[in-house]
């Protein structure tokens, strides 16, 4: 999948998967933090979204701490997803 | 205690513009909350918000809004009983792997007063009472002693539960419910076992300041019992007890549900008075949950006289100023709660 | 406003099935974690527990409590319920009086049963006999019905400070005249549902905790049941008792859902509500249970929150390694401790402790030893933010 269509699908499953209703994909911009500022999410959220990352790309993170690393922003996510998926 | 301040959110016309003068009808025997546009929370908090903590805290905004509290006091029996199903889900779905935390969290009774205590940055008293049918009742109780115990304090007291797919086929297999579909509108007719489900969320401001209350607690008192002649005997001592000599209640509001199980209760307390006193009902209204005697209190409070779809018997007394809440859950948990209305109906 | 005074106790936990054996347990250092062995998850031996090693059935036998829908909560509870009844000389005539009030917090109730309560939610006839079981209420209905309580009867969920909350409340309602005894404390069994809700948040240590060490790993839930039997001053002549309940404070930080506030304001808050009730002062303390689960989040925050109201904090430790995290009887059960140690002069070291945290370098008693108390703290904080403090003073 090209970067660009998986960051758009990224997108949407983070708005899904958080139930983020007041929020489309266009409104995520690519290089946003996704907390804190930006989006707003806090530490459940980034359970959440390792989970995500667990069900839809098939990659494990044990240590939370680490997932802070990646999900930074829709970018520095979806390089990491491209990396390492496994589905 | 006095309330100041009431709002209900129902499957009635209760959240701004109340108007309990139309019935709406509903035949699928589970009366849904109507639920307003909550643009009072915030979109990234509502986003996580399963339906009891929503209405909770929708019920809730507009009184937060006029007067800061000391503290936030809540009667839920099951709490976010649809998040709870839904982390349960996952942990079969996913055999145990990984799961969202987000359900887990909102799934203990305890997250609509901390959610509100979140959303208020309120760090005052805090406490969720969850005893079933008298979760509300215990909470009524615990705001009244906060107020005897500070008596110039404010505290916010509600009362919330929900019907989930989860729970009312839980509560149908139990044999709450009906079998067959009824109206709402003939609850009171039908002679099977079983009665129909409801929800709401329904929160009052309190406070010790008799000056413009809406209404005053003058007592309540919960039992345990399966035995009507228990009930009856513990009503009459009630109301010896905290009624003036001569001193009469203009009306009794029952929590009658339909349930032809439970009619004998109803009876019982009804014997206990006389052409005086005008019978009401509620639940046609906001259909059986643990926490629904709370509709009553807000009906007893509701500023113009009580429609006629809610009186079960036309009384002599001229005007409505001493209520008698009696409500009945599944005939083993019930509750007294003596109101003196202190504004004009 | 009276006096309020514990007069008897009772507990089953996964250090022993009654008060004395907590107290030797604790005395001996000895922890109740272990692989989980009753019950089936995937994380048996992935996140050692605090369990009670005596089967549903078991416990019920020995119980003779053989009503239908009885969960496992509800015979820890009774187990419990019934020892600091006759500790506290408790008739059966007392006991279903209507000034006798029984006030119990939970938070996973009859959820224990977490499959059962999945097929009852998804099949359409033929229910468990579970069916009224599932909710917190149920075990003091429970209780209720198979002593014909008369008195108030009250459940609270505040999450893991539920039964600090049902003893703070129940000592209330003594203070204000709507009882003359009461049994107040909390339940939880171990459960499908909360080990994979803590296991979802990270929070579930892979090996024994280690409260307030630097390189704690998180918490072990655990199981228990305890209950203490509060009375007023007048009406307990001659009667045995064992501590006075001084004080008590309940406060929210409404900061965030699953964890606390940095500095601390809730515990801080909770802990200063309960020194004013008591009317003592910081330094009054002569040892403070704390909650102490081993999160990350929960002995940094404590910590602090300790070193900002006393300054220099009092002889403290966490049972918690010893019991596991009982949640919604965590209260109850550090409640009890609380009052051994005042009542024997003695405190509880914490178990598993090498290094202080950095940030406070703070470090919880690590060895048992004999001490002059005159007031203990016994803190707990719940997921929302719930947070409450008890009080106890040596008679």
């Amino acid at each position: 999948m090209e970067k660009e269509q998986l960051k758009q699908q990224l997108k949407e499953q983070i708005i899904q998967f958080l139930n983020l209703t007041s929020v489309k994909p266009a409104d995520i911009k690519d290089d946003e933090p996704l907390f804190g500022e930006g989006l707003g999410l806090d530490s459940i959220d980034s359970i959440e979204l390792i989970v995500l990352l667990s069900r839809e790309y098939g990659i494990t993170i044990q240590d939370p701490k680490e997932g802070r690393k990646i999900l930074v922003d829709i970018n520095t996510m979806a390089d990491y997803i491209i990396l390492h998926q496994t589905k | 205690m006095y309330i100041h301040h009431h709002t209900c959110i129902s499957p009635q016309q209760t959240f701004r513009n109340a108007d309990v003068e139309a019935l709406q009808e509903n035949t699928d025997n589970k009366l849904k909350a109507k639920e307003p546009v909550y643009d009072g929370i915030p979109p990234g908090i509502l986003r996580r918000m399963g339906k009891a903590v929503r209405m909770g805290i929708g019920a809730a905004i507009p009184i937060i809004k006029q007067q800061s509290t000391d503290g936030i006091i809540i009667g839920t029996a099951n709490g976010g009983m649809e998040d709870c199903i839904k982390f349960l889900n996952q942990i079969i779905a996913y055999d145990e792997g990984m799961l969202t935390p987000g359900n887990f969290v909102q799934s203990t009774p305890n997250a609509i007063a901390a959610q509100m205590g979140l959303l208020d940055k309120n760090r005052g008293y805090n406490i969720t009472h969850v005893h079933r049918g008298l979760a509300f009742e215990n909470a009524l109780l615990d705001a009244m002693l906060m107020i005897r115990e500070n008596p110039g304090n404010h505290y916010l007291l509600g009362a919330v539960d929900e019907i989930s797919d989860y729970n009312y086929n839980i509560d149908l297999l139990d044999g709450c419910y009906k079998n067959e579909k009824i109206s709402n509108k003939a609850l009171y007719t039908t002679s099977s076992e079983g009665t129909i489900a409801g929800e709401g969320a329904v929160m009052f401001l309190v406070n010790n300041d008799a000056e413009n209350a809406l209404a005053k607690i003058n007592a309540i008192q919960t039992l345990h019992t399966t035995d009507e002649t228990e009930v009856r005997h513990a009503l009459r001592q009630f109301m010896q007890q905290h009624f003036a000599p001569g001193q009469k209640a203009d009306m009794l509001l029952t929590g009658e549900n339909g349930d032809n199980r439970l009619l004998k209760y109803y009876t019982a307390a009804e014997s206990l008075f006389d052409d005086h006193t005008t019978v009401a009902r509620f639940k046609h209204m906001c259909g059986e949950y643990p926490t629904a005697s709370s509709v009553a209190l807000w009906l007893a409070c509701y500023p113009q006289p009580l429609p006629p779809h809610m009186i079960k018997k036309q009384g002599s007394a001229a005007a409505v100023r001493n209520i008698i809440i009696y409500n009945s859950y599944r005939g083993l948990q019930h509750s007294f709660i003596h109101i003196v209305i202190t504004h004009k109906k | 406003m009276s006096r309020i005074f514990v007069t008897g106790m009772g507990m089953i936990s996964a250090i022993g099935d009654a008060v004395q054996k907590n107290r030797e347990a604790l005395i001996r250092k000895q922890s109740g974690i272990s692989t989980l062995t009753l019950f089936n998850t995937k994380y048996t031996g992935l996140r050692p527990c605090g369990e009670i090693k005596k089967g549903t059935q078991e416990l019920k036998d020995m119980l003779h409590a053989h009503e239908k829908g009885t969960t496992r909560s509800s015979a820890l509870a009774l187990h419990a319920f019934k020892e600091a009844a006759d500790d506290a000389g408790l008739s059966a005539q007392q006991l279903s009086s209507p000034h006798t009030a029984l006030i119990g917090g939970s938070t996973v109730g009859g959820m224990c049963l977490t499959d059962e309560l999945y097929h009852d939610a998804n099949r359409s006839e033929n229910g468990s006999e579970y069916l009224s079981s599932y909710d917190c209420a149920s075990v003091n209905l429970y209780l209720q019905k198979r002593y014909r309580m008369g008195g108030i009867i009250n459940t609270i969920n505040t999450a893991c400070s539920s039964s600090s909350n049902a003893i703070m409340y129940g000592a209330r309602l003594l203070k204000n005249g709507l009882a003359k005894c009461v049994i107040a404390g909390g339940t939880d069994s171990l459960a499908k549902f909360t080990i994979n809700g803590f296991n979802a948040l990270h929070i579930l240590s892979p090996e024994k905790c280690a409260p307030f060490d630097r390189d704690r790993k998180g918490l072990n839930l655990g199981e228990a049941a305890a209950f203490l039997v509060l009375e007023k001053e007048e009406d307990i002549a001659g009667k045995k008792t064992y501590a006075e309940l001084t004080g008590y404070g309940n406060s929210n930080d409404a900061f965030h859902p699953s964890s606390l506030s940095d500095e601390g304001d809730g515990p801080f808050l909770c802990m200063q509500k309960a020194l004013e009730k008591a009317g003592l002062s910081a330094p009054a303390i002569s040892f403070i249970n704390a909650h102490g689960t081993a999160t990350e989040n929960n002995d940094a925050v404590e910590s602090r929150a300790m070193l900002r109201l006393f300054g220099t904090p009092p002889p403290f430790a966490s049972t918690k390694a010893n019991t596991g995290h009982t949640l919604g009887a965590a209260g109850a059960v550090e409640a009890v401790f609380s009052v051994l140690s005042l009542y024997y002069q003695e405190i509880y070291p914490g178990l598993h402790f090498s290094n202080a945290i950095a940030a406070t370098g703070l470090k919880p008693e690590t060895h048992y030893r004999q001490m002059s108390l005159q007031h203990v703290m016994s803190n707990s904080f719940g997921f929302g933010g719930n947070c409450t403090s008890l009080i106890f003073s040596k008679v």
